[in-house]
């Protein structure tokens, strides 16, 4: 990627060079240190309280990224972390930059994704007294962070920091707060000492007797389904599934983080289940006499009325984290700890499937999704399904949260788990144009397509100038219903067509606006334009923008009413 | 039946609240409380429990709690709710009757 030539750069900040060599504070400790721990990219947004970091970071080997708004540095940092499973790192400012910040730390949390959050805090001695810029972010983020710590001695900041990246990527990940009040980072705090990786903690495994349990109930199912969920992407137990699937034959569902888990062209591999779930999914878990839970947990999304959820099935557990074991629904058998290692230890010598799985594969043949939609106007699917193929296994989706969303999570294609991006347990509109612009940086080398709606891209729309800024390779497609289309579908079917407030007539010209950003830009008005248009956006070198117009009745299908139970999906 | 929770918190800056804030949002409601005097980096915190219905697992609870990094120990003990608190509060409990929920975590 290239970065804007400097004349178009307004930095009117004194290089370093200019100035006299500063003493070293905390703040030179905090960037020292990050560079030490390895961190080469941080995302974020200046403002007073964090400004002695943003001093220090001139010079810095450390790459910032100024964003145009908080939240899109969380979002960032959080695909960059998804796509490396290194924590992303994002600061800002006190007060409004902390609460700006929020909404991406929950995101992180609800997905569990290692990121770290700096914060500027007001000086130690105003702390509790309503400064300016003063929230208490430490204690309004309690409920959405893994960890979080004040840092009030400027000579631990080191070891503090390296202990949070620790925290933030080990066992179950999830998202690190710093809090940095302002003195701290203004006092002396020389010489910074590099702080020295900590050994990983080895992971529990359990006992010998509850494998051979688990191998006699799967030994006497006649109907088992796998199920697979984000956890396996953060256990690092792709391949063993992968390799479960293979050895076993067992009809396999996903989540929405499942996706990509199990491989594409996996025959056996049944789709997403739940809500938004295919047919054959959804059928094989209600019929199952057996499910094996791999790294997921019972999310009302995947389980629909739960007490109806694979009514007749007893329920073999296997998850990283103990805390999801029985946590919604009881399981016979539940095996916290290395997935890989569990799913080695459960034998199938004694499995005898055919008729089932060839049940389930002859269903999901019946059941496929069809793309034959009449009339000349784009469908979404489709033209999802084609752009996902031309891609091929480089393709990475950084989506927003709607009907698009769906789409995407039904018809495009997924090689890996970690290639699709996807506010999951939060569903955040806003997360797609950030995230792929995260998500780019660090894989330039792939086609990152950022997939949004009319109403999410406005979310965060101010991004379109750091992907400017930046150069960034992301590739934007905006399908524009002109409403807030998920929940139109639901006022349609739950609200006796009482529209309220989805309908978004008054839309920019999202060209025209892409245009006004400096970035490349056009728009797909008809189905014959889209093979084109695909073409033009996967060979894009640099920011570009498809705002392609669709019907603005078109649902997603099936879909599982809210409180009803997976089997009564209703279908189109 | 009431259950309570007998936890080893190290002495962090907000580890007491991130404690009973965990506690009420994943629906338990707080009966009563004890906490000790810390001594040698930790404190014993007490809790008396109620779940707010019946979906919620006490077991979920304590694992639930042991992943908050600032928790050394959880031990759970049911409590005979027919006991009058003034008399439950006299008793002296034997320390055996107090069962580990999940492996110490340091």
């Amino acid at each position: 990627m290239t970065a804007l030539p400097a004349s178009e750069i307004d930095d009117t900040a004194p290089s370093a060079a200019a100035r006299p060599s500063p003493r070293q504070t905390g703040a030179h400790a905090v960037v020292r240190t990050l560079e030490a721990l390895g961190v080469t990219r941080v995302f974020g947004y200046p403002g007073g309280a964090i400004m002695p970091v943003y001093d220090a970071l001139t010079g810095s080997s450390l790459q910032h990224i100024l964003v145009r708004h908080e939240q899109a540095a969380a979002f960032a940092a959080d695909a960059q972390a998804r796509l490396t499973g290194k924590a992303g790192v994002c600061l800002a400012t006190s007060g409004p930059g902390a609460t700006n910040l929020l909404t991406g730390i929950a995101n992180a949390y609800l997905d569990s994704v290692p990121m770290i959050i700096l914060t500027g805090q007001v000086p130690s001695g105003l702390m509790g007294t309503d400064a300016f810029q003063e929230v208490d972010v430490f204690g309004m983020s309690m409920p959405v962070v893994k960890h979080s710590i004040i840092i009030r001695d400027p000579l631990k900041i080191p070891e503090m920091i390296a202990e949070a990246f620790e925290i933030a990527e080990s066992g179950r990940p999830g998202p690190v707060l710093i809090d940095l009040p302002k003195d701290v980072l203004q006092a002396e705090a020389y010489p910074t000492i590099p702080p020295q990786p900590r050994p990983e903690a080895g992971s529990s495994h359990p006992p010998e007797s509850d494998l051979a349990a688990a191998t006699a109930l799967l030994a006497r199912s006649k109907r088992p389904v796998f199920y697979i969920g984000g956890g396996v992407t953060l256990g690092g137990a792709v391949d063993a599934v992968r390799d479960f699937m293979a050895r076993t034959g067992i009809p396999t569902v996903a989540t929405l983080k499942g996706l990509g888990c199990p491989h594409p062209d996996s025959e056996t591999f049944l789709g997403m289940l739940g809500m938004h779930g295919g047919r054959a999914a959804n059928v094989a878990v209600d019929e199952s006499d057996l499910l094996i839970c791999c790294g997921a947990r019972f999310d009302d999304r995947a389980t629909g009325r739960l007490d109806t959820f694979a009514p007749g099935a007893r329920i073999i557990h296997i998850d990283g984290d103990a805390a999801e074991i029985d946590k919604l629904r009881r399981a016979e058998i539940g095996l916290a700890g290395d997935i890989s290692a569990i799913l080695a230890g459960i034998t199938n010598d004694w499995l005898d499937i055919t008729e089932w799985r060839d049940t389930c594969v002859e269903r999901k043949e019946r059941h496929a999704f069809r793309y034959d939609a009449p009339g000349s106007g784009v469908y979404a699917p489709a033209m999802l399904k084609q752009l996902s193929e031309a891609a091929g296994d480089d393709f990475i989706a950084a989506c927003d949260v709607g009907q698009h969303q769906m789409w995407v999570a039904q018809h495009c294609r997924f090689s890996r788990p970690e290639h699709h991006l996807t506010s999951a347990g939060l569903g955040a509109m806003g997360y797609g144009l950030p995230a792929g612009i995260g998500a780019a940086m660090t894989r330039p080398d792939a086609k990152v397509v950022t997939i949004t709606g009319d109403g999410s891209i406005m979310m965060n729309i101010q991004e379109l100038a750091t992907a400017r800024r930046y150069g960034v390779p992301v590739r934007i497609l905006l399908l524009d219903n002109a409403s807030l289309g998920l929940v139109r579908q639901w006022q349609e079917y739950f609200f006796d067509q009482n529209f309220s407030e989805i309908d978004l007539y008054d839309n920019p010209d999202f060209a025209e606006v892409a245009h006004a950003f400096g970035i490349e830009a056009f728009t797909v008005h008809s189905r014959e334009e889209v093979p084109a248009a695909i073409d033009r956006l996967l060979n894009a070198r640099g920011p570009i923008l498809a705002h392609v117009l669709i019907d603005p009745r078109e649902n997603v299908w099936p879909l599982v009413p809210p409180g009803a139970s997976n089997a009564d999906m209703m279908e189109d | 039946m009431r259950t309570s929770l007998r936890i080893e918190l190290a002495d962090a800056e907000g580890a007491l609240m991130r404690l009973i804030g965990l506690v009420e949002r994943r629906g338990f409601t707080i009966a009563a409380m004890d906490k000790s005097e810390t001594s040698g980096g930790q404190s014993t915190v007490t809790l008396s429990l109620a779940a707010r219905d019946g979906a919620r697992s006490m077991d979920v609870l304590a694992r639930q709690v042991a992943r908050l990094l600032d928790v050394r120990g959880v031990f759970t003990r049911d409590t005979d709710d027919r006991i009058a608190p003034e008399i439950a509060a006299r008793a002296v409990a034997p320390s055996d009757r107090w069962r580990q929920a999940c492996p110490p975590r340091h």
